[in-house]
């Protein structure tokens, strides 16, 4: 049964992004907003919009009952979580099942499983899926010791409900190990209330790949391609690109098959994202987690497989079968996205709400914008501070960086500071033009010397 | 007209009501039928019947707890106001528009109170603006005399956080 009415459960450039496909599909769409976005871009547009509280997200976005309260008083059939705020809370599913509606993701129990590291490694053992080489659940600095010189330095300790990077301790030998243990199991258990660490080999030159997935809930899985999401900042992404063309077709294969087998071993639905580390001194990939939603970078795996990744999200949570078989799925061009954030890059990166006062966007052939922004818009101080993703496609990676260069070169903003500038240095580097980078490469090589000037 | 009957029928349509709500899990209700008109919240702190709805601006924020940009020291705890600050008290202000926390996390202690002895790099606080937190640190050692802003609120940059007399 198709989805008649979609409630869109989140803000900025995803929920604009959501209702465009929802509206695509001939579905009536319903945001629920906060006070603070009343005039936001996905409101104005939605068929309604419904003020869930007030500003503060834990008051509006992040309260799954007055979410799930909302779509079922306004009448909606099925919720899409979008990325960040609850997408990957089990709790909202269940809500929604509680309420009949349909869930735009994968069952609750699998987000729960997925969620914790140590569980989604086991998944991906029994699937077969390569794994960095590292350990179990770690009891204490003893263990870790042990474990440590089991793998080899330099090891990374990581939180079993990580994420973002905290709760993540490097260590290069014994004295670090042991003292790395108790520093990032105390801050494992302030930020997730849960301190279990696990360990793994460090990588020190890795690439960040990951496998676009969509899977129909029976066992049947597509994947459309992968993506390179090597230039971070604090384990954030900044720019992405896809397919990755660091890596040999062997390898490519490997990590496309090795996503397909863990997504169908545990009859994943929906969209999600198999990450991996890719070694490139060892031509390796290791698998890292699955992120159980749409990612912010969807938009580079549309843009070279000509899929709209949200529709099919939303038909499968209609009851659809998979629109494609793997064999439909053709990789063209090379597309590379980067993410404009408001942000004050000489001042260590601080957010920076406010209104823009000017808003001057690129255009031309094979440039795609994705941004709730226009001229006069307010960025709130309560969420994040992404303003928009500027998508480019070209005929192949020379192509698309040649396109990026002159798209970010249009691209002006007045009102607050940006990333824009930060971009264009990026993508006229030697290192990203010849693609030589990796995840560390932001931090120890274009910021080693502070912000670039524009 | 039986009016206790109408009454206690009211009062039975507000107690069921009122046991809807805190089934339901909402925050808050508003409820008008006729002339009356019922605000529940689970909120302790709500504005309740009357009270303007927040508004959000930008440019400059200010929230209805704190007070207008040309006087931020009046946001300050009642007791002290500026006035009352003694003239060698160095003000602590915060580094960018954010939101004022007191504690690590909710339901935790506060980093510092009236009366806390901090040294130049204890943490006062937390300011966040769009999940990036700062510790702000007292950057002289002495003592708190007054805390300048409500926990919990949306501060200015530059702000008055904190009075703290060195020594």
């Amino acid at each position: 049964m198709a989805v008649n009415r979609l409630f869109i459960a989140n803000r900025g450039e995803i929920a604009l992004r959501i209702v465009r496909a929802a509206q695509g599909l001939n579905a009536e769409t319903v945001v629920g907003i906060s006070d603070a976005d009343r005039g936001s871009a996905a409101a104005k547009l939605a068929d309604r919009a419904l003020v869930l509280g007030p500003g503060p997200a834990a008051k509006s976005y992040l309260d799954p009952r007055l979410v799930v309260h909302a779509a079922k008083a306004a009448g909606c059939d099925a919720l899409h979580p979008g990325y960040g705020f609850l997408s990957e809370r089990a709790i909202l599913p269940r809500l929604c099942a509680e309420h009949g509606i349909a869930f735009v993701g994968p069952e609750p129990d699998m987000i729960d499983a997925l969620g914790d590291k140590l569980q989604a490694r086991a998944m991906a053992k029994a699937a077969g899926v390569p794994l960095v080489p590292g350990s179990e659940e770690i009891a204490s600095a003893a263990d870790a010791r042990r474990e440590a010189d089991r793998i080899g330095y330099p090891v990374l300790l990581k939180a079993s409900a990580g994420g973002g990077g905290r709760g993540m301790v490097i260590a290069n030998n014994a004295e670090e190990v042991e003292a790395g243990f108790h520093k990032a199991s105390a801050e494992a258990l302030a930020a997730f209330n849960d301190g279990r660490l696990f360990m793994e080999r460090f990588v020190p030159q890795a690439r960040h790949v990951e496998v676009q997935l969509m899977g129909d809930g029976s066992g049947k899985v597509v994947h459309f391609g992968e993506r390179d999401c090597s230039v971070q900042r604090r384990y954030q992404k900044l720019v992405e690109e896809a397919p990755c063309t660091a890596m040999p077709d062997r390898v490519r294969k490997q990590l496309h098959k090795a996503a397909v087998a863990l997504a169908s071993s545990v009859q994943y639905r929906n969209a999600g994202t198999a990450e991996f580390l890719y070694d490139v001194a060892r031509e390796e990939v290791y698998f890292i987690e699955v992120n159980a939603r749409i990612q912010v970078e969807h938009p580079v795996s549309e843009m070279i497989t000509g899929f709209d990744l949200v529709q099919e999200q939303i038909r499968i949570a209609g009851g659809s079968p998979l629109s494609a078989t793997q064999d439909k799925v053709r990789v063209t061009g090379h597309a590379i996205e980067c993410r404009i954030n408001a942000e004050d890059v000489g001042r260590g990166f601080i957010p920076v709400p406010g209104r823009i006062t000017g808003w001057h966007v690129p255009q031309g052939d094979g440039i795609r914008l994705d941004s709730h922004m226009s001229e006069g818009a307010i960025i709130p101080p309560f969420y994040d501070s992404m303003i928009g993703k500027l998508i480019v496609h070209g005929s192949d990676r020379a192509d698309a960086v040649a396109k990026l260069t002159d798209a970010l070169d249009q691209f002006r903003v007045e009102g607050v500071p940006t990333t824009i500038g930060l971009h264009r240095a990026i993508v006229r580097h030697p290192d990203f033009i010849e693609n030589r980078i990796h995840t560390r490469w932001l931090e120890q090589v274009l910021l080693a010397d502070g912000a670039p000037q524009e | 007209m039986s009016g206790p009957k109408t009454n206690g029928a009211a009062l039975a349509d507000i107690e069921a009501l009122i046991a809807d709500f805190q089934a339901s899990g909402m925050r808050e209700l508003h409820v008008r039928a006729g002339d009356v008109e019922i605000y529940l919240s689970t909120d302790a702190s709500a504005p309740g019947l009357g009270a303007q709805a927040v508004a959000v601006r930008v440019e400059p924020i200010v929230p209805a707890s704190a007070a207008p940009t040309a006087t931020p020291e009046l946001a300050a705890v009642p007791t002290a106001a500026p006035c009352d600050l003694p003239d060698n008290a160095v003000i602590v202000r915060a580094p960018y528009l954010g939101t004022f926390y007191r504690a690590p996390k909710p339901g935790s202690p506060v980093y510092v109170d009236v009366g806390s002895v901090v040294t130049a790099d204890t943490e006062m606080c937390l300011v966040e603006v769009m999940k990036l937190f700062t510790a702000v640190r007292a950057g002289l050692s002495g003592t708190v005399h007054a805390i300048l802003a409500t926990d919990g609120a949306m501060v200015e940059a530059d702000q008055p956080l904190f009075a703290v007399i060195p020594g």
